[in-house]
C-alpha cells in the first residue's frame, strides 16, 4: 500500500514538474525566435529542453532545502527566483555543507579557543575583536 | 602531559612562529610591486556602516554595499531575503542574488587582491567572504572592504562589531583565502566595476534582467557596449535589451555589428534576422537565417525555427 502510495506520488510529481514545463516552454517562441543574452553568454545548451529540465530540478531542490533550513514557504520561493539557473545548480543539493557567514564563534571550545588566541596573535586568524598581530608583513 | 607531548607543541609553536614571518602570495606580489594605477592609500569614508546583530553579517554587509551605490536597504529589510536560519548565516549566492533583488548588478570579482583594491580606488566598497579561524574549524564571517594602505600594509574594513577595523594585510588575506578569495561588488544601473570581465558582466546584468525587466538594465547594456565595443555579449545583450524595448532600429546596429566581427555567431546572426523579419524585411532576413542555419552548431535549432517563421511570414 505504502510503496503504490509513493509510487503514485512520483508519477504524480512527474506529471506535474513535466506540465508545468510545458506551460513555461512554448511562451518563449510565440512571438519571435530570439536568442536570450544568457544563453549567448554561457554559449551552452541553456534554453533547451534538457538544460530546462535541469534546471526545473535544480530550483525545485533548493526550494525544498531553503524550506528545510527555516525559510517560510513564500519566502523560499522568491528566493529561489532571483537565482540563476548556474547559481541554482551550484548549490542544489549541498545548502547544508556550503559556506554560511554568520560569524557565530559562539561555543568555541576551550583547546580551540587557545589554539585561535595563539593564531589571531600571530595573524593567521582574526576571531577575536580584543586581539592584535604582533608581526604586521 | 606527557614528554613527547610537549615537544610536539613547542615544535609546533616554533613552526607557527617560522610561518608567521612568511607572507601570502598575493600579498607579497601586492607589497612587492604595487601596480602604478593604485594609489597607495584610499579609504571610503562614506560607506556606512550596520552594526550587525547575532549572526547576521550577511545582510549587514549587503545594506553597506546597496546603500553606498544609492538603494535605501536596511539589514532588517535583507535579512529574510537572504539568511538561513537552521544554518546561522547565509549562502554566497544568496549574496549576490539578494543584491538583484533589490535592483542591483551583482558582480562576483575575480579572486584577485589586485582587482578587490582597484574596486576601492574606484570607489566601490566590496563585500567578502572570510573564515576567520581554520578550514577545519571555519568560522566564517561577509565584511566589507572600504580602504588599504600600501604603505603600512593594511586592509581596512568594515566588519560585524567594528565600524572601522584595520587587518594586517597579510592576516586579510590568510582569513579571505580560506574562501577561495570569494569577493562580490553590487553595482547602481549604468554603472560597471572597474575591474569587470566583458562576458561575466554581462551574464550579471542578464541575470538582473530577468528579474526585475529590461527596462531596469538598458542604461547597463548601453554602458558596457560603450566600454566593450567589439565584445559579442555586450553587442547580443544591448541588441537584445532594444528589441524587448520595440527599439528595432537600436536593435538592428548593435546585431549587424555583432554579425560583422564575429561572423560565426548564430545568436547573432539569427537575432538580426528575427529583427529584419519584424521590419517586414524579409529579404534581408532571409539572407542572415540562412547564413544562420549554416553554421550548425547548438544553436541550430533555434536558427531554423527563425527561418521558418520567415518563411511562413513571407506567404501571408
Amino acid at each position: 500500500m505504502t510503496q503504490q502510495y509513493s509510487r503514485f506520488m512520483r508519477w504524480t510529481s512527474r506529471v506535474v514538474m513535466l506540465s508545468m514545463l510545458a506551460m513555461g516552454l512554448p511562451m518563449q517562441s510565440a512571438f519571435a525566435v530570439m536568442v536570450d543574452t544568457n544563453q549567448a553568454v554561457s554559449h551552452e545548451l541553456a534554453g533547451q529542453d534538457r538544460a530546462k529540465i535541469s534546471a526545473f530540478l535544480d530550483r525545485a531542490d533548493v526550494l525544498a532545502q531553503l524550506q528545510k533550513q527555516g525559510v517560510t514557504a513564500n519566502e523560499a520561493k522568491a528566493r529561489v527566483y532571483a537565482l540563476t539557473d548556474d547559481e541554482a545548480h551550484n548549490i542544489a543539493g549541498k545548502l547544508d555543507k556550503l559556506p554560511a557567514g554568520g560569524d557565530g564563534v559562539l561555543g568555541v571550545l576551550l583547546t580551540i579557543f587557545i589554539v585561535l588566541l595563539i593564531t589571531d596573535i600571530l595573524g593567521f586568524t582574526k576571531v577575536f575583536p580584543f586581539t592584535h598581530s604582533i608581526n604586521r608583513r | 602531559m606527557s614528554i613527547l607531548n610537549a615537544r610536539s607543541l613547542v615544535v609546533g609553536v616554533f613552526l607557527l612562529c617560522l610561518a608567521s614571518c612568511a607572507t601570502p602570495p598575493q600579498t607579497r606580489l601586492m607589497l612587492g610591486s604595487p601596480p602604478a594605477s593604485l594609489p597607495r592609500h584610499t579609504e571610503l569614508a562614506k560607506v556606512p556602516y550596520f552594526a550587525q546583530d547575532a549572526y547576521q553579517c550577511g545582510p549587514a554587509s549587503l545594506a553597506m554595499s546597496l546603500n553606498t551605490v544609492g538603494f535605501s536597504v536596511t539589514p532588517e529589510t535583507l535579512k529574510p531575503e537572504l539568511y538561513l536560519p537552521d544554518r546561522h548565516g547565509s549562502l554566497q549566492v544568496e549574496m549576490l542574488a539578494a543584491a538583484r533583488r533589490n535592483g542591483a548588478v551583482a558582480y562576483q570579482l575575480a579572486p584577485e587582491l589586485n582587482d578587490v583594491l582597484h574596486e576601492i580606488a574606484a570607489g566601490t566598497p566590496v563585500v567578502v567572504l572570510q573564515n576567520l579561524a581554520f578550514s577545519w574549524y571555519p568560522v566564517w564571517h561577509y565584511a566589507v572592504v572600504i580602504g588599504y594602505d600600501l604603505d603600512r600594509a593594511e586592509i581596512i574594513l568594515r566588519s560585524g562589531p567594528e565600524q572601522r577595523q584595520v587587518l594586517p594585510m597579510r592576516t586579510f588575506e590568510y582569513t579571505w583565502a580560506r574562501s577561495n578569495y570569494w569577493a562580490m561588488v553590487a553595482m547602481p544601473p549604468g554603472k560597471i566595476p572597474e575591474t569587470a570581465d566583458a562576458n561575466s558582466f554581462i551574464a550579471a546584468v542578464s541575470a538582473l534582467e530577468k528579474i526585475s525587466g529590461t527596462e531596469r538594465v538598458q542604461s547597463t547594456y548601453i554602458a558596457a557596449l560603450k566600454r566593450w565595443p567589439g565584445n559579442l555579449s555586450a553587442q547580443i545583450g544591448a541588441g537584445n535589451a532594444a528589441y524587448q524595448l520595440h527599439d528595432l532600429t537600436r536593435a538592428e546596429a548593435a546585431f549587424r555589428q555583432a554579425a560583422h566581427d564575429h561572423p560565426d555567431s548564430v545568436a547573432a546572426l539569427n537575432n538580426l534576422a528575427q529583427t529584419l523579419s519584424d521590419q517586414a524585411r524579409y529579404e534581408e532576413a532571409l539572407e542572415a537565417a540562412h547564413q544562420a542555419v549554416n553554421l550548425g552548431g547548438p544553436l541550430a535549432q533555434t536558427a531554423q525555427q527563425t527561418l521558418a517563421d520567415i518563411e511562413r511570414a513571407m506567404k501571408k
